[in-house]
Parts: C-alpha cells; sequence; structure tokens
C-alpha cells in the first residue's frame, strides 16, 4: 500500500509540475508586438499564435530570419512562478502510529523554471530548446531534481513550398487536444494524458515531450491541421528493433469561424495513439538489471479520443469551452498479473473565459475511470480519478518585453488507491512571470 | 479689376476642376458613417493585437513604436499608404481590409487574415474612429485598373523612357535599388526618414506583390511618403510600360 501511495504521489508530483515552454517573450522582443497576440491568455495560444507555430515561428514579412534581426537580439526567455503553496494530501502511509495521515504542507518559493529558446533558422527552418534545470532547492518541493532538456527540435517547414509539410526532428510535443505546455493552470496538469492503468508496464505518455519525428501540416489559415509523432517510448527499456519501444500519435482537427456574435468559432479533432512496449529483456549478470537494446516481446497499447472547442461571444476573448474524451487499451502482457486486456476512459471538461485581455478564468472537472481491470482480482478502480481545478489570473504587465501575472488557484484530485479515495489538494497564490 | 481678371478666371477654372475632380474620386459624396456596433466589436482585438505599435490613441504611439522602422501607421490622420483610392483620399473598407490581411511586407505589420473577415471588418471599423476626417469625408472611389498590355520588349523600353522622364531614380536610383540621391532627404509626413523600395531585392512590396497592386501604386501614389500619384502625368499604358520596365530591374540583380 506504501508503495501504491507513493506511486499515486509521484504521479501526482509529476502532474503539479507546471507545463513548461508555454509563453516565449523572445517572439514579443522579435516583433515587438505584445503577448496577446499570440496568446488567447498566456500561455494558452490563440489562433495567430497557432499559426506562427505551424509557421515554424514566422510572421513572413521578411523579418522573421536571424540575418534580418539586429545583432543584439538574444532569442532566450525564462518563466518561472513564486508564491505560496498549500498541499494536503489524505492516505499517506506512515509506520509510527501505523496506518495512514494527512499530509499538509505549506511552502514560499517558486515551481520549476523554464529557460527557452526559440525562433527561425534560415528560410525554411526553426527550432526550440526549452532546458529545466534541476530545482533541489525548490521551495514548493516540486521541482525535478536532476535538470532536463524538456524540448529540443529542429523544425523544417514549407517542404515543396506547401503548408501541408512540415517535419520536427527531435524531441517534441505532440499534437494534443489541449496543449498541457501551454496550461493556464500551475497546480493540476490534465491527467488522461498520463494515466496508466493500474499494473501497467507501459511508459508513453502524451503530455510528456517526445523524441522522435512529427510530420505535420495545415492549411494557409489553420483551418485543417494534420499532425503524425513517431517516437520512441520515453523512459522505456529500449527494445532491440530499428525503432526501439516505438509510438505513433496523430491528430486531425479543425476549426470553422461561425461569423456570429453567439459562438463565432468552433474547434474540433480526433487523435489516437499505437504504441508497443517490451516486456523482456536479457539481465546484466552482476545487477539482474535489463540490459537496454535488448528487450524484446513488444506488446500494444492504444489511446484514442476526440475533443470539441466552442469559443463563445469573441473568437479573441472568448468564453472557451473544451471537452475531451479519451480511451485506452493495453494488452493484458503489459499489465502485472494480466489475464485481460486494460481499458479505461476519461476526460475533462474545461472554462476557460477571458473577459479582457488581462484576465482568465479557468475551471475543470476532469475524472478517469477504469472500465476493464487487467488483473480480474484486483480493486476494479484502483487509480481512478476525479479532478477539479479553478483559477483565475490577471495579467498585470503584457508587453512586447514581459508577461507578468498574478495567479489564485485550487484544485482537489481524489485517485482511488486500495479502495480508498484519499483527496489532495493544493491552493496556490503566486506569480507567474516570463522575460 | 481688369488686372485681377485671370486670376478670377483662373482661380474659379481651378475650383471648378477640382470640384470636378472631387466629385469624380468620391470627395463630395456623403461621408459614411462608422458602424459604431461594429466598432465596439473591433474595440477589443485593437486593443490585443495593434495597441502595442499603434498606441491607445491610434496615433502610431504604441510602447513598441519606439524600436520599430518604419513607424506605425497614424491613424488619427486619415492617412493611409496602400489604398485603391486617388492621392489624398479615404481608402475604401476593403483597401484597410487588404491591408490588415496580409500585413505590409519589410514591416513589423503581421497578416491577420487568420482572425477571419468577421473580425477584420469589425477591427477596420474600430479603426476609423481615431480621425475625424472619416465624419467629414467618404472614401474615395477605387481607380480603375485596365487590363494589361502584353510585357514585351517594346513596353519595357518604353517603360524605361518614363523612368527616366519622371525622375525615378532620383529616389529609387540608377539601378532601382533603392538608393538615390535623394535618399539622405526623403521624410514621411511625420517627419521620419523614409527608404524608397528597392526593386531589385524582392517581389514582396508594401502595398502588394502583383502588376496590378505595382499600377495601383503608381496612380494612387502611397500617401504620407514622398512617392506621389503619377495618375495625373501618365497615361494608363504608361503605367502598365513602367510595371514592365521595372520586371528588368529585378531580372538584373
Amino acid at each position: 500500500m506504501k508503495l501504491r501511495v507513493l506511486v499515486v504521489a509521484a504521479a501526482a508530483l509529476a502532474v503539479l509540475l507546471p507545463g513548461s515552454a508555454g509563453a516565449i517573450p523572445a517572439f514579443a522582443r522579435k516583433y515587438n508586438v505584445a503577448c496577446s497576440t499570440c496568446h488567447e491568455a498566456w500561455p494558452k495560444l490563440n489562433d495567430f499564435g497557432q499559426l506562427f507555430r505551424d509557421n515554424g515561428y514566422r510572421m513572413n514579412r521578411g523579418k522573421d530570419n536571424p540575418v534580418e534581426q539586429n545583432g543584439s537580439y538574444w532569442p532566450i526567455a525564462m518563466r518561472t512562478t513564486v508564491g505560496y503553496q498549500f498541499a494536503q494530501q489524505e492516505g499517506v502511509a506512515v509506520a509510527e502510529p501505523p496506518g495512514t495521515t494527512t499530509t499538509k504542507t505549506g511552502t514560499l518559493g517558486f515551481a520549476g523554471l523554464d529557460i527557452l529558446t526559440a525562433g527561425a533558422l534560415g528560410e525554411q527552418m526553426s527550432w526550440l530548446l526549452v532546458y529545466t534545470p534541476g530545482l533541489g532547492s525548490a521551495g514548493f518541493g516540486t521541482g525535478p531534481a536532476d535538470g532536463d532538456l524538456e524540448s529540443a527540435f529542429v523544425g523544417f517547414h514549407r517542404l515543396f513550398g506547401t503548408p501541408f509539410l512540415n517535419i520536427r526532428v527531435g524531441k517534441h510535443a505532440p499534437d494534443l487536444p489541449v496543449d498541457e505546455h501551454r496550461i493556464l493552470t500551475l497546480t493540476q496538469g490534465y491527467n488522461i494524458y498520463h494515466f496508466h492503468p493500474q499494473g501497467s508496464a507501459a511508459t508513453f505518455e502524451p503530455g510528456n515531450n517526445q523524441a522522435g519525428v512529427e510530420i505535420y501540416g495545415h492549411t494557409e489559415l489553420d483551418a485543417l491541421r494534420y499532425s503524425v509523432s513517431v517516437a520512441t517510448e520515453n523512459d522505456a527499456i529500449f527494445s532491440n528493433n530499428w525503432l526501439s519501444s516505438p509510438v505513433v500519435w496523430a491528430r486531425v482537427s479543425g476549426r470553422l469561424m461561425l461569423n456570429n456574435g453567439l459562438l463565432p468559432e468552433i474547434k474540433g479533432g480526433i487523435f489516437g495513439s499505437a504504441g508497443w512496449h517490451p516486456v523482456q529483456a536479457l539481465t546484466d549478470p552482476a545487477s539482474g538489471d535489463p540490459v537496454s537494446g535488448t528487450a524484446y516481446s513488444n506488446q500494444p497499447y492504444q489511446k484514442f479520443g476526440a475533443d470539441l472547442h466552442l469559443l463563445f461571444f469573441s473568437t479573441v476573448n472568448p468564453l472557451d469551452i473544451t471537452g475531451v474524451v479519451m480511451f485506452g487499451n493495453e494488452d493484458q502482457a503489459l499489465i502485472t498479473n494480466g489475464t485481460r486486456s486494460a481499458q479505461w476512459v476519461g476526460g475533462f471538461v474545461e472554462v476557460n473565459w477571458v473577459p479582457t485581455f488581462n484576465w482568465a478564468i479557468v475551471g475543470r472537472y476532469e475524472q478517469i475511470a477504469t472500465t476493464q481491470a487487467g488483473d480480474p482480482t484486483a480493486v476494479q478502480n484502483e487509480g481512478d480519478l476525479t479532478a477539479y481545478t479553478l483559477a483565475i489570473r490577471y495579467t498585470m504587465e503584457f508587453s512586447n518585453r514581459a508577461a507578468v501575472t498574478l495567479v489564485l488557484e485550487g484544485s482537489q484530485v481524489s485517485t482511488t488507491t486500495s479502495g480508498m479515495q484519499p483527496k489532495g489538494s493544493t491552493v496556490l497564490a503566486g506569480i507567474d512571470f516570463a522575460f | 479689376m481688369a488686372s485681377l481678371r485671370p486670376v478670377l478666371v483662373a482661380t474659379l477654372g481651378l475650383a471648378a476642376v477640382a470640384l470636378l475632380s472631387g466629385a469624380d474620386q468620391g470627395g463630395d459624396a456623403a461621408p459614411v458613417p462608422i458602424d459604431q456596433g461594429l466598432a465596439a466589436r473591433g474595440k477589443p482585438l485593437y486593443e490585443r493585437f495593434c495597441i502595442s505599435c499603434h498606441g491607445p490613441q491610434g496615433d502610431g504611439h504604441g510602447y513598441a513604436a519606439q524600436w520599430l522602422d518604419p513607424m506605425p501607421r497614424d491613424f488619427t490622420s486619415g492617412i493611409f499608404k496602400c489604398r485603391s483610392t486617388p492621392s489624398g483620399t479615404l481608402p475604401t473598407d476593403a483597401d484597410l481590409m487588404r491591408t490588415l490581411r496580409v500585413g505590409i511586407y519589410h514591416t513589423y505589420m503581421p497578416p491577420w487574415a487568420v482572425l477571419g473577415d468577421w473580425n477584420l471588418r469589425a477591427l477596420a471599423e474600430y479603426i476609423k474612429t481615431f480621425s475625424p476626417k472619416w465624419k467629414e469625408e467618404a472614401p474615395g472611389q477605387p481607380i480603375a485598373i485596365p487590363p494589361s498590355p502584353p510585357d514585351d520588349e517594346a513596353s519595357r523600353k518604353r517603360g524605361a523612357v518614363i523612368w527616366a522622364n519622371n525622375q525615378c531614380a532620383k529616389c529609387h536610383g540608377a539601378k532601382g535599388k533603392g538608393d538615390g540621391l535623394s535618399v539622405p532627404t526623403l521624410m514621411d509626413d511625420w517627419g521620419h526618414h523614409i527608404t524608397p523600395f528597392d526593386f531589385t531585392s524582392s517581389d514582396a512590396r508594401k502595398c502588394g506583390n502583383t502588376d496590378t497592386d505595382l499600377y495601383r501604386t503608381f496612380m494612387t501614389g502611397v500617401s504620407g511618403t514622398p512617392m506621389p500619384s503619377f495618375a495625373d502625368s501618365l497615361k494608363p499604358e504608361e503605367a502598365w510600360d513602367l510595371v514592365h520596365f521595372l520586371h528588368t530591374l529585378r531580372q538584373q540583380e
């Protein structure tokens, strides 16, 4: 039980980390535009920002290439959040007295740090690097101990002169229904992007950036988009294939301008992934650990779903209601003691209201339920999850240099653990800023 | 009195010509009232996308303007570079929409087409609220653009003569590189130094890339800049000859 709580806590911790990348004020400095040009509410992209990203960080007005820039321009940006965070977690196992307790931590500090550099290279290329340094001293206790290259890719755009063919090579974000790296909440991410059915050996989480290749395309104004990412499953023992532990993620999406004052725009998409995770490997004679590159017996797992986004009243300061549903299926061989495939369904409804460009009110309800446990003898709803998040963001500085936002946020997540539903709650009052 | 008669006749004549030409250009037409509902819908768009450069008063003095060259448009003046209407007149809604959609090349004005015409039309209407000129005048009538005659050697040679006769090289340079002798003295209406277009460097021009766009620029001028309208001095076929001649400058690169 202690192990399960630790696993749940670790998973929660991973979700609690603020999304990396997000806003890149280096672009605002380069083009001398306000952050609100590309962000509905930063770091969430609006249609203009999405097209700018799809075009390889270009506005295509003859000012994109490095040689067009003043030599003093340096395309680096940083983002972090400072403030106070209170976290409470029920059901934490303790030895003395034996049983569980509720932990409470109130800390002043900061959560995460992203150092970003991105831009256009030459006529048709782009790059993005996001470095997240190790944060052993982070006050919220959520910082990773080790540094990580969160993103690292080079993009090739408008191949053969068409926007329908672009390639990103390197560690990149799969095309998600709602980009977790540009999430508006800081204490709770999108759990469906990180969910594994109980006992699962697979490690692919679409919410994490993937090392691989993304091929994507779009119409000139992004009315239709497609994206296919081929990657190696994160954190898996490498199988001895030409592409170790492969996973494919794909999404097709579109947007439609309805040109009326009630519902001026709708967006939607379908997405899915197929991956293969090895469950056998040769072992090191001394340690007994699996040897990377020897794993075999790849077993399949899939995720698929759909998303719908309704923008009410305005396309630029909208009441944005988003619904996402995702189904998961994993082969029984991937499940500890599995005798049948493991299946689950999850989803969330999120309401973002952006009454003006500097206010954002966010509410989200998320639920994940196991529809079939791989081990029929286990607790059937182990790991199932319900989460609520409410956030208010007021951006007090929104310029072509920086963004500074006051954040008040609360979230609660309840995860079934050994038949119990311990709750984890977090309140954050902080300042989210990027420069 | 007798000595004043020629002056009087000339003045009345000029006034009549001005009135007639004004009528042709739409300058005497009644102003088109600003659609306040549309403008109200355009205001949040302006505040989100435009204010950093064009400023809260629309005077081109947004906080980012100090870093921009060329400077952002001052909407309070009612002067717009890219128009289909005669020099000195207000642009049509279609002109404003075209600039909003495609942006202005070689400047920091991005293309906003992704926002959709429903939004851009509202934004264009809001931009009109910054200048009293929109309450006093109607937009000009778009000039007629006849079909291009064949772009042949003869046309290009005639264009070269027109280029020389109109002293285009004074600003744009002998080879069209935008390095004419007058360059150091060229200022726009706001006193900012302005650089003539380099016809050898790119096909992408501020007011459009097509030959028709170029013809229109010759015949309407670029208001607010030293680039005049040649509508009174060039016949349509001569303007097309000049367009064809400019192709040769690009080819000389």
